[in-house]
């Protein structure tokens, strides 16, 4: 499922750090790589796991290859994090009504 | 996995006691906790003490029975309540569920954080979060 490798790629802070960075405009593999502390090697598989994810898309521009952070596939995994959100929140104004219900039983 | 923590509050107009006790009261939980729209909750066992446990069964016309599974962790009445939360028996796809009470007002305000939610999910799906580790591992 999508969605799964959605959220893996979004488990991780490098990631993370990458999108955040993609999310102001394409970038080169170097560009990314630079503000890590981590090998380019190291950055490279962050970014297949990403690509794979589709959170990250990939063009060439003659001998450059330029990413660039497609939201998307970002928007499925929201829906599903409000879905457990609304799970609560239901919960908690279910709870609120009930208290109020006894309240004004006899 | 700090990202994938979920808080929600909620003021309410009544006691600590009150909103606490609420939550360990199976005649009480059946009538708030997991309630949705079209379903309907068909079964509640609470054993509250520390390392006891609750199962709450919800019905959905759509989709089937729901298991919630739990144990309880801290039991601090009335301030905090902490359990693990879990879709399988055998919780291997447990998360933490806090919930802390604070006075506010004539009543009070409730915090709940659920921890690790991302990984709930990925436990549930098909692959479950075992294979997707050995995936990454390989990948990596």
């Amino acid at each position: 499922m999508q969605i799964d490798d959605t959220l893996l790629a979004l488990s991780d802070p490098t990631r993370r750090a990458i999108l955040a960075r993609l999310a102001q405009g394409e970038a080169r593999v170097t560009d990314l790589a630079a503000p890590f502390d981590i090998s380019l090697n190291s950055v490279s598989k962050h970014i297949r796991m990403l690509e794979r994810a589709d959170l990250v898309r990939r063009r060439r521009q003659g001998r450059e290859h330029l990413l660039s952070f497609n939201p998307q596939a970002m928007d499925e995994a929201l829906a599903w994090m409000d879905a457990q959100r609304s799970r609560w929140t239901r919960s908690l104004a279910a709870l609120d009504a009930l208290l109020i219900q006894e309240d004004q039983t006899p | 996995m700090t990202a994938a923590t979920i808080v929600v509050s909620h003021r309410f107009d009544a006691s600590l006691e009150r909103v606490f006790d609420a939550w360990l009261d199976p005649a009480r939980a059946a009538k708030f906790l997991f309630a949705t729209p079209t379903g309907e909750i068909v079964k509640v066992e609470i054993d509250a003490r520390v390392g006891g446990g609750f199962l709450i069964i919800d019905r959905r016309p759509e989709i089937g029975d729901a298991e919630h599974f739990g144990r309880y962790v801290e039991i601090d009445r009335p301030r905090r309540l902490v359990f693990d939360f879990a879709a399988r028996k055998d919780m291997k796809d447990a998360t933490r569920v806090t919930i802390e009470i604070v006075p506010a007002g004539t009543g009070c305000e409730l915090t709940l954080t659920h921890e690790g939610v991302w990984q709930d999910y990925a436990e549930r799906t098909q692959g479950g979060w075992t294979m997707i580790l050995e995936g990454l591992a390989q990948a990596l």
